[in-house]
C-alpha cells in the first residue's frame, strides 16, 4: 500500500495479518498491522473468534446453571469467576456468608491470583525468548492444580462454588497443602525474579515498550494490574473492600511508566502480595459451616429432606426450580487477576437471569492493544500482547 | 517497583453520596432507577446524556473517569413493563473518589439511537460496538461502528430477546479490515496513494450451503 507519511516521504507499506491463529497470541485474535519496514504504522484488531454466545446462553437457564458457564470465562482462575458470580448474586438476596466460606473464598481467589499471574508471566517470558522460566512457574501451578482435584474434583473447569457458599467443605490436609504449594510458588517467583530482573536482554526487550501511561490507561477503562503498572494505586481488595480483605495486611503494588517491564512486574510482585493473605487467611480458617443456612439458597440436609416436609419442598423447588434474586439490577465486581471482574445482573424476579453482562476487565484492554502499537517494532507486538493478558474466554464471552 | 507507601498516586478519598449524585443530575432530568435497589442507577434522557457523562466525568468532587462498562438491555417481555423496550447501562467509577454510579439511558424501539460516548472515554469505542452489534441499538457519531462479537455477515442482533437461541447462521468470508486499517492512516496523517490489492476469501459454495 503506497502512502504519503506525516513527513511527506512516499514509502510502501507493508500489510500483515497476526492471527487469529498465532502461538503468540495464546488464543484467537487477529492484528491487521502496516508496516513501515520494521516498524508499526497503524494496527486495528478484531476479536469474537472464541465468541460462545455465554450472555445468550445464561439467559435460557437457571442462575446455578449460568455457574459451569462461568468457569470457561478466564480459564486461567476460573474459581474467580465462580465467586465474582455468586458474590454477585448474594449481593441481591442479602445473605451473609458463614465465616468460613468467606475466609475460604479468600484462600481460593488469592491462590487463583497467583496461577493466573504464573500463567501470564510465564507464557510472556517463553515469547522473550526467556524458556526456562515457564517450567519454573509452570511446576508450581501444576502443584495449585492438583489442589484444585481433590478440593472439587476438577483441575482447569472447577465451579467449586454455590450461590450462597462452597460446593463442599475442603478435604483433610488442605490447609497444609496450600501452605506447601505458597511456599513452591515463592521460591519460582524468586528464582525467576533472580534469572530477569537485572538481565540486561529482558530489561532491553521491556523497558519503554508498549508504554501506557495513567491518563492513557484510564480513559481506555483498564484496571487491575495494567492500570497499577502506570503508578495508579486503584485495588477493589484495598478501595471498595469485601470478604474482610481490609483486615489482611498487604500492599498493592504499582509500576511507575506502564510499560511491559512494569506490567510483568506489577504481577510478579503480587503473587508475593496473595502469598501474604493466603498464610493470613489460612491462619484464620476455623471449622463451621461453609454453606448459608438461608433456605432460599442452600439446600437442606438429607437427613432434614428425608423426615421434614417442608425441607422436602425446599429441596425440591430448589433443585427443579432454582433460586429466585429479587427482580431489579445490580452490578457488583471483585478484582479479578485481570482488573475489575463484573457482573451487570438484571432480575424479573423468576429462576431464570434476564441478562447477564459480564464485564470483562480483557475486554478494555484488548480494544486499546491496537492503539498502543502505534509506532512499535513487529518484534514487540508478542511481549506488550502478553504483558497485558488477554484471555480470549472472557474477551468473546 | 515500590509499595504503595512512597508513591505519588494519592490514597483514594471519600466520595460522594448517592443524594448528592441524585442532586448534580437533577438538573439534567437525571432521577433514580428504582430497579437498582442495591447502588445507585441513575436514568437520564437521552438528550442530556452527553452532557451529564461529561460532567460526571471532568467534575471537581466527581471525576467519574473509568467507564467500565456499555451494557445493553432488552426489556421485550419482562414482567409488567411499561417503559421503552431497550436500555443502556454505562457503569462509572472513579480513580480518585470512593464512589460508583450507573447511568441508564431508555431507548425506544422505532428510534434505537444513542449519542456516542467514544470520544469521552475511549474504552466506550468498542464497548459501544458491542452493543450495536448484539442489541441494534445505533451510537449516533460514532466513527466506526461496526460487529464487535459477531462475524460481518452476520444478520439480527442476538441479544435481542426476538432473536431465537437456537437460530442458525452461515457465515464464510473474513473480514479483510482494510478501510479500517486506512482509516486509522489517514488519522495519523498518512495519505493513501493506492489502493492495496484485497483477495476477498472463497464465499461458501451452494453445495456448502445447502448442507
Amino acid at each position: 500500500m503506497r502512502v504519503k507519511t506525516p513527513q511527506g516521504e512516499i514509502v510502501d507499506l507493508m500489510t500483515i495479518n497476526l492471527g487469529p491463529s498465532h502461538p503468540a497470541t495464546h488464543g484467537t485474535l487477529r492484528l491487521f498491522a502496516a508496516l513501515d519496514g520494521e516498524t508499526i504504522a497503524a494496527a486495528v484488531g478484531e476479536m469474537g473468534y472464541l465468541h460462545r454466545g455465554f450472555e445468550k446462553m445464561v439467559e435460557q437457564g437457571t442462575y446455578q446453571q449460568v455457574l459451569p458457564f462461568t468457569d470457561r470465562l478466564n480459564y486461567c482462575s476460573a474459581m474467580m469467576n465462580n465467586i465474582a458470580f455468586c458474590k454477585a448474586v448474594e449481593r441481591m438476596f442479602g445473605v451473609e456468608l458463614p465465616e468460613r466460606a468467606v475466609t475460604l473464598r479468600v484462600i481460593l481467589l488469592e491462590l487463583s491470583r497467583m496461577i493466573d499471574h504464573l500463567v501470564c508471566n510465564g507464557a510472556n517470558l517463553v515469547d522473550l525468548g526467556a524458556l526456562t522460566n515457564f517450567w519454573y512457574f509452570f511446576n508450581p501451578r501444576e502443584r495449585v492444580y492438583q489442589i484444585w482435584e481433590r478440593l472439587c474434583g476438577a483441575r482447569l473447569t472447577n465451579t467449586v462454588t454455590r450461590i450462597g457458599g462452597m460446593y463442599r467443605d475442603t478435604y483433610p490436609g488442605f490447609e497444609q497443602d496450600v501452605l506447601a504449594v505458597v511456599k513452591v510458588i515463592e521460591d519460582a517467583v524468586t528464582e525467576v525474579l533472580g534469572l530477569i530482573e537485572r538481565n540486561r536482554i529482558f530489561i532491553d526487550r521491556t523497558r519503554d515498550i508498549g508504554t501506557v501511561g495513567a491518563a492513557e490507561a484510564i480513559s481506555a477503562g483498564w484496571t487491575g494490574p495494567c492500570l497499577r503498572a502506570a503508578g495508579v494505586d486503584r485495588d477493589l481488595r484495598k478501595d471498595e473492600p469485601y470478604y474482610g480483605y481490609e483486615t489482611y495486611e498487604f500492599e498493592t503494588v504499582l509500576g511507575t511508566t506502564g510499560d511491559t517491564f512494569d506490567r510483568i512486574m506489577v504481577r510478579m510482585y503480587e503473587i508475593r502480595e496473595s502469598a501474604k493473605i493466603v498464610r493470613q487467611a489460612v491462619a484464620r480458617l476455623k471449622p463451621g459451616p461453609v454453606n448459608t443456612a438461608d433456605a432460599r439458597l442452600s439446600l437442606p440436609s438429607r437427613n432434614q429432606v428425608y423426615h421434614d416436609m417442608e425441607a422436602l419442598i425446599n429441596s425440591f423447588k430448589l433443585i427443579y426450580e432454582g433460586v429466585r434474586p429479587p427482580a431489579g439490577e445490580c452490578y457488583d465486581a471483585i478484582e479479578a487477576a485481570n482488573g475489575e471482574l463484573g457482573f451487570l445482573i438484571v432480575s424479573d424476579g423468576g429462576t431464570n437471569p434476564y441478562r447477564i453482562k459480564v464485564r470483562a476487565p480483557c475486554f478494555t484492554q484488548w480494544s486499546h492493544y491496537p492503539g498502543m502499537l502505534t509506532g512499535s517494532m513487529v518484534a514487540d507486538v508478542a511481549s506488550s500482547l502478553g504483558s497485558i493478558n488477554i484471555i480470549a474466554g472472557e474477551l468473546d464471552r | 517497583m515500590s509499595a504503595a507507601a512512597d508513591t505519588a498516586c494519592p490514597a483514594i478519598q471519600a466520595g460522594l453520596t448517592a443524594e448528592a449524585i441524585l442532586a448534580l443530575l437533577a438538573p439534567l432530568g437525571g432521577a433514580k432507577d428504582p430497579a437498582d435497589r442495591w447502588g445507585l442507577t441513575v436514568i437520564v434522557p437521552r438528550e442530556q446524556l452527553r452532557a451529564a457523562m461529561q460532567l460526571l466525568r471532568d467534575g471537581e468532587t466527581t471525576r467519574f473517569d473509568l467507564c467500565l462498562d456499555v451494557a445493553g438491555i432488552d426489556y421485550l417481555g419482562y414482567p409488567d413493563w411499561r417503559g421503552p423496550r431497550f436500555a443502556v447501562s454505562y457503569p462509572l467509577k472513579s480513580t480518585v473518589f470512593r464512589h460508583r454510579v450507573t447511568i441508564k439511558v431508555q431507548v425506544d424501539e422505532d428510534d434505537a439511537s444513542v449519542p456516542s460516548l467514544h470520544d469521552v472515554w475511549s474504552s466506550c469505542d468498542w464497548a459501544e460496538r458491542e452493543t450495536w452489534d448484539q442489541y441494534g441499538i445505533v451510537f449516533a457519531g460514532h466513527p466506526n461502528l461496526k460487529r464487535l462479537l459477531n462475524h460481518h455477515e452476520f444478520v439480527g442482533h442476538p441479544l435481542r430477546k426476538d432473536y431465537p437461541c437456537q437460530k442458525r447462521q452461515k457465515l464464510s468470508v473474513n473480514d479483510p479490515m482494510v478501510d479500517q486499517l486506512q482509516a486509522k492512516l489517514r488519522a495519523l496523517g498518512y495519505e493513501i496513494l493506492e489502493q492495496p490489492a484485497v483477495t476477498p476469501g472463497m464465499p461458501l459454495t451452494q453445495k456448502e450451503i445447502a448442507k
